[in-house]
């Protein structure tokens, strides 16, 4: 085989495993379509996800947008200095904490813990055949395993970022005191008189594509592993990387958009 | 009541399973026998629709299985018990909402209902007090007697059994026989047993299918494989080990 004929078989190859998984989320996008007219899902499965994708990420989400804000404020710290703009600081950090910053470190985080648990949960039960379980105990493993999480990291995703945007400007203010001298209160003010309503919404568009897309991947991934333990891996870690993609390709989308 | 018509299946272009075909009449047990990898646990899993096969096709009570759409699919998967060769517990179910959990789904018994039927059923199979237990803290052995207990509490007149004595002692593993006998003499479920356990199996199947390398070798009733001269059907049955099967 010539280097061309390689060349070709390898693009071609690519090309058609990326129809699959592509081809194989939108049937997937499809079902979940299909099962929310009218809502068909498990009532305690959901709850259980509820708590598993929300409150268990609540602690991490809050460090990270805290450290988040505070990161963003040190940044502009020397730009306010010396200019002496004390009072768009508030505004600095809040622009770009609503609108990019906390969306996609709050996706990327929830991607890397909740996407990747989803996948590697999801997967185990493909392999062990827990999956198989559920069809021949009658029960559709779109309206038991895939709806519940859908759900959860739709909703969850965005409270997230609502209470990681508070959170981030809350780290801010204290690090502007803390180490520019910059009052809670002219920090406050800043945010109030420049950031708009729009800004915020911005960052919850976001939030909520991030979470529907991360929870589109990550079960597409999982219900579709095999080979075992390797096959999980391979699974989680084609989750992850696909769904930090998708979150970078949407926010420029949507920046696009917006702009 | 189930049947198997021509089921061929190809995996990477090679046939695992081909021209598969029998018949298990209502109320009866087959024995569903061969070497490990032959393909009988993926022709279970072709018979309750859980896998398509690429040719031919199977029928439950004169229903084709394949074909069928999910919501008819479903309905019919009522009427089929499945234990599965490594359990297929769920992980995040302690045992008795294993137990309950087909009948939590199928919503026709009330809670009280259900977990006294889930007791009756870990008496059963002799494990009367782990239902507060995890699959991760039980023995291979228990998680099969669970499995066991779920495949069979909704109580369908089909159940296929992938091994049901697998990692079990002697004692559990005649008890788990004579569990099963009774379900086809006093339910009159209809039922196919995946077994190496030959022993074990001659007493509670009327009827044997042995398959080697994807193909039926011998199809018929006790007394037809006790007499068959077929070596490979005489050495598997009485378990020689002097050749290589097949």
């Amino acid at each position: 085989m010539s280097f061309l004929e390689k060349f070709l078989k390898m693009v071609g190859t690519k090309f058609l495993d990326w129809s699959f998984e592509i081809g194989g989320m939108v049937l997937l996008a499809w079902e979940i379509f299909r099962n929310l007219l009218p809502p068909r899902m498990d009532g305690p499965e959901t709850w259980r996800n509820f708590y598993r994708v929300g409150v268990k990420s609540f602690p991490i989400v809050v460090v990270t947008a805290m450290l988040t804000g505070a990161i963003m404020v040190i940044q502009s710290g020397m730009y306010i200095k010396q200019y002496g703009a004390y009072g768009l600081l508030g505004w600095g950090a809040g622009y770009s904490v609503l609108r990019e910053v906390g969306p996609i470190m709050i996706g990327l985080m929830f991607s890397g813990r909740v996407g990747a648990n989803n996948t590697a949960e999801l997967g185990t039960m493909r392999v062990t055949d827990q999956v198989d379980a559920l069809r021949a105990l009658a029960i559709d493993p779109i309206r038991y395993l895939v709806m519940p999480r859908v759900l959860a990291m739709v909703v969850m995703l965005f409270l997230l970022v609502v209470i990681g945007d508070l959170t981030a400007l809350i780290g801010g203010a204290l690090t502007g005191e803390a180490l520019l001298g910059v009052d809670s209160e002219l920090f406050a003010w800043s945010i109030i008189n420049y950031i708009l309503l729009e800004d915020f919404t911005h960052g919850l568009i976001k939030a909520l594509a991030f979470g529907y897309a991360i929870a589109l991947i990550s079960c597409h991934f999982g219900m579709r592993t095999s080979g075992g333990a390797v096959g999980v891996g391979r699974a989680v870690n084609a989750s992850v990387v696909t769904s930090a993609i998708a979150i970078f390709v949407i926010d420029y989308f949507i920046t696009y958009m917006a702009a | 009541m189930i049947e198997v018509k021509n089921v061929t299946k190809y995996h990477s272009g090679r046939p695992v399973l081909e021209n598969i075909s029998f018949r298990v009449p209502g109320g009866t047990n087959l024995g569903l026998i061969g070497p490990g990898g032959s393909g009988k646990t993926l022709l279970l899993k072709i018979i309750c629709g859980l896998v398509e096969p690429d040719e031919g096709n199977s029928f439950i009570k004169g229903q084709q299985v394949q074909g069928l759409g999910l919501a008819e699919l479903t309905k019919l998967r009522f009427d089929i018990g499945l234990l599965f060769q490594n359990y297929a517990l769920f992980d995040y179910l302690n045992v008795t909402d294993n137990i309950a959990f087909p009948l939590r789904q199928a919503g026709k018994h009330s809670e009280e209902e259900i977990l006294k039927m889930v007791q009756e059923s870990l008496n059963k199979v002799d494990l009367p007090h782990i239902g507060h237990q995890y699959p991760n803290e039980l023995s291979g052995g228990m998680k099969k007697r669970v499995g066991f207990a779920r495949a069979v509490i909704p109580q369908p007149p089909i159940v296929l059994y992938d091994d049901p004595t697998a990692g079990l002692d002697p004692v559990t593993s005649s008890k788990i026989f004579l569990f099963l006998k009774a379900m086809k003499e006093e339910r009159g479920v209809t039922s196919i047993t995946i077994s190496h356990d030959i022993e074990g199996i001659k007493d509670i199947c009327d009827n044997f299918v042995l398959i080697n390398r994807g193909r039926v070798v011998f199809y018929g009733s006790r007394e037809e494989i006790e007499n068959e001269k077929m070596p490979l059907v005489r050495q598997f049955w009485q378990g020689f080990s002097a050749d290589t099967l097949g």
